[in-house]
């Protein structure tokens, strides 16, 4: 467990766009899993870390998201001494209208100056993993290091944003490369840093005195000649979210083994928002195979390979392959789906077809009644 | 700190008839229906009602109840003011007690009750599964001017005898209150809900403490005594889903009736959710090869077999070519590959053995077999257990380490205390 520990999450990243399913909502506010957003993954990894006290920074479309984490309570991060810090753009009279990108940390410098822990986590949220933080700050301490960055071997494969590392065989960070053409490495970055509380507050400080725009966790690794910072290959379940395209592979890979157990690590809860549904219903005449299915679920069609978030109806003679359809959407009778994303509160009416490839999914936005 | 209504749920009682599932656990918080304790449903009344105010008193294994209870906060009963309140029996300078009786439980918390000065307290219990808008009852006891109003509910009138009758006139004031009347005139049964006006109710539990020859019962003795007083007694008429999951078999049935008749306690209306504590697991998986039908699951399951007509637990895991029917399984039930299961309810965390047949029909021969608790070839497997492989326990049979038989013809091949949560 971390002690005197502090986490920061970067909700959101301006390079990362998942098209309808980002629209509504900022990219950790993605639901995944179904029953999860984005952002759980990375709030639990240091709960169960034993960090107490999370701030997370976010841009725009910052509604579902604060819906989401309400004060914390989910994750037992409702405190009177520590608990969740969100971190809004700070906006003044002078910077209106000139907020940063996205993932633009000067933004969080006052409440990281201003907290007391020692050491500090920071984590993306494009990258869903079921980690536990103590190996990295044993890693941390044996070599020494300033910053400690989480990789693992995936190389490009996610395709963009990646940052590639170039590393010495003990691991310390000789070149930090975004999108090369080339990779130099197959070493790719999971966005999660570690290192002294103090030192990330001087380099924010340092890179807002010299007005450098784009202060993100990258930019913080390229500090690798001022500083000594390593790498730690991470070798459990990492999916990487950079695309619609990605989403959609990275979902179904979690109902095979064994990244559903590696995701879903029974040991180490991923919590989450609450919402009481009933137990899933499942009708006299339904087929399910090879499918993750949530609470509040009315099945009496047939669901294969597919993911039904909470509040899900398929109704009788409906027929899903490959199929992620968020919550309390309404798939009525006769449909046929494959290959479809369909975000919440849709309503498909009866005897719709909608077949997309496996290489380039269907989505449905947020809402709608096809 | 002063509240208009505040609910006293009685939560204390065994549930001696649920057999071998109440040995470590108080009835109320016995699961059920798949995501819920039976305690959810009452709590959950009393949220949807508006009531922010809730005693819940227990005594007997309190442990589990305590524990999933908590500070309230699943049912928003974590509050400044007010709040879920845990109520156990107490050491005083004299007369300590437990708690004797239902009258006495709540007069041994007038002291609670009277901090929050209330004008009405209603007294419920913790064992029921229904949906009431108590605000609604405190609505008509208001217009009927009432001193105190009992819920009852129209009973079959061949059954009516197993029932406390209220015999009620035309306006629905009662006139007579009879337990389990032989010949009964009304089949309007108390369902153990009373809404008191408090300081009657004061004056009575303080009256009927001193009383030697009394019970201390609500039933047995308060209703008949505010009767006797001349005090306007009403009873508030209940017709939607009811049922006191007081037996094996109505434990069993009432599980069943989320499947056979979903819309009568409709556990899906958005508008009167019932909550629960959450166990915190991701959404439930069905494999390949796995066939589930006419079923009710949740999070944290893993099926593999095959599954129909059955309500399952959290974190419960059906292998490859095991088969569950008509059956009831808690939290952690693990059945192992190619096991059989008809009409059983299995207790928490109990692992079934490979191909073990369990259920079926009835073998009065069988050294598991009871004939008390048990009926309709439903079998009742304890919390905790390791079945051995390939076992056989026949229907009507309750399997729990109280039962005597020789280490060979035992089926139970390890125990573990069975988990709180």
């Amino acid at each position: 467990m971390l002690r005197n520990c502090c986490g920061l999450i970067v909700a959101d990243d301006r390079r990362i766009q998942l098209g309808e399913l980002s629209r509504p909502r900022a990219l950790s506010a993605i639901p995944f899993g179904g029953r999860y957003r984005i952002i759980d993954f990375a709030l639990s990894n240091m709960v169960n870390s034993g960090i107490k006290t999370i701030g997370v920074s976010t841009y725009n479309k910052y509604q579902s998201l604060m819906d989401h984490l309400g004060t914390g309570a989910a994750w037992d991060l409702d405190r009177k001494t520590q608990g969740l810090y969100l971190l809004p753009p700070f906006i003044n009279s002078e910077s209106y209208g000139m907020v940063g990108p996205s993932d633009d940390l000067s933004g969080v410098i006052n409440l990281y100056r201003d907290l007391k822990h020692e050491y500090i986590i920071i984590s993306s949220s494009n990258v869903l993993m079921n980690a536990n933080f103590t190996e990295l700050d044993a890693f941390h301490h044996e070599r020494n290091a300033d910053i400690t960055v989480m990789y693992n071997r995936d190389g490009a494969k996610g395709g963009p944003p990646n940052t590639i590392l170039d590393m010495t065989r003990l691991g310390r960070i000789k070149g930090v490369y975004e999108n090369p053409l080339n990779p130099v490495s197959n070493r790719s970055s999971l966005g999660v840093v570690f290192m002294r509380r103090e030192l990330f507050v001087q380099i924010l400080g340092d890179a807002i005195s010299r007005g450098e725009s784009n202060v993100n966790i990258d930019y913080l690794l390229k500090q690798y000649d001022r500083v000594r910072v390593y790498g730690y290959e991470f070798k459990g379940t990492a999916l990487r979210i950079n695309s619609t395209q990605n989403y959609f592979n990275e979902t179904m890979r979690v109902l095979s083994e064994p990244e559903r157990s590696d995701i879903f690590w029974p040991e180490q809860p991923v919590f989450t928002k609450v919402k009481d549904e009933a137990p899933a219903i499942y009708s006299d005449s339904c087929v399910v195979e090879d499918s993750l299915i949530s609470d509040g679920c009315l099945i009496q069609g047939a669901v294969h390979h597919s993911m039904l978030f909470r509040g899900v109806t398929v109704s009788g003679q409906a027929k899903l392959t490959n199929c992620i359809v968020f919550q309390d959407s309404h798939i009525s009778e006769g449909c046929e789906l494959e290959n479809v994303i369909i975000d919440k509160d849709c309503i498909i009416r009866p005897g719709i077809k909608l077949i997309g490839q496996a290489a380039y999914p269907v989505v449905i936005g947020k809402g709608s009644v096809v | 700190m002063k509240k208009e209504l505040l609910a006293m749920i009685l939560a204390g009682g065994q549930g001696s008839r649920l057999g071998c599932l109440t040995t470590e656990v108080a009835k109320p918080a016995v699961p059920f229906g798949s995501r819920y304790r039976i305690i959810d449903f009452t709590l959950s009344n009393c949220t949807n009602s508006g009531i922010d105010t809730v005693g819940v008193l227990t005594q007997y294994q309190p442990l589990a109840l305590n524990t999933y209870v908590g500070n309230g906060h699943p049912w928003d009963l974590d509050r400044s003011n007010g709040g879920a309140f845990i109520l156990p029996p107490y050491q005083q300078v004299a007369g300590s007690d437990w708690y004797t009786n239902t009258a006495n439980a709540i007069y041994q918390n007038i002291r609670f009750i009277d901090n929050f000065d209330p004008a009405y307290v209603l007294v419920l219990s913790g064992d029921h599964v229904y949906k009431m808008r108590y605000s609604s009852m405190l609505q008509e006891h208001l217009e009927s001017g009432a001193d105190t109003t009992i819920a009852v509910y129209e009973v079959p009138w061949d059954e009516a005898s197993r029932f406390g009758i209220m015999n009620a006139d035309e306006n629905g004031r009662i006139v007579e209150f009879e337990e389990k009347p032989a010949k009964p005139k009304s089949n309007l049964a108390s369902m153990g809900i009373y809404l008191f006006n408090w300081p009657l109710l004061r004056r009575a539990l303080i009256e009927d403490e001193a009383d030697e020859n009394s019970d201390h019962d609500f039933g047995k003795n308060i209703i008949p005594k505010l009767l006797g007083e001349g005090h306007k007694l009403m009873t508030y008429r209940f017709s939607g889903y009811w049922k006191d999951v007081g037996t094996i078999r109505s434990l069993w049935e009432s599980n069943m009736d989320i499947l056979d008749r979903p819309d009568d306690i409709d556990l899906r209306d958005k508008s009167w959710r019932i909550y629960s504590r959450n166990p915190v697991k991701p959404a439930h998986y069905i494999a390949s090869g796995a066939r589930v039908r006419g079923s009710a699951l949740t999070d944290g399951c893993q099926i593999f077999g095959d599954v129909e007509h059955s309500v399952l637990s959290h974190s419960v895991i059906v292998e490859k070519g095991a088969t569950v029917r008509d059956s009831v399984l808690m939290p952690g039930v693990i059945v192992r590959e190619g096991a059989r299961l008809e009409k059983v309810i299995v207790g928490m965390g109990t692992v079934i053995g490979r191909d073990a047949v369990i259920g079926g029909r009835s073998d009065t021969s069988n050294p598991y077999h009871e004939a008390r608790l048990c009926s309709d070839n439903i079998t009742l497997i304890d919390g905790g257990l390791t079945l051995r492989d390939g076992s056989v326990v026949p229907g009507n049979a309750m399997v729990h380490n109280g039962v005597d038989v020789k280490d060979a013809d035992s089926v139970i091949v390890d125990t573990e205390p069975v988990p709180a949560l």
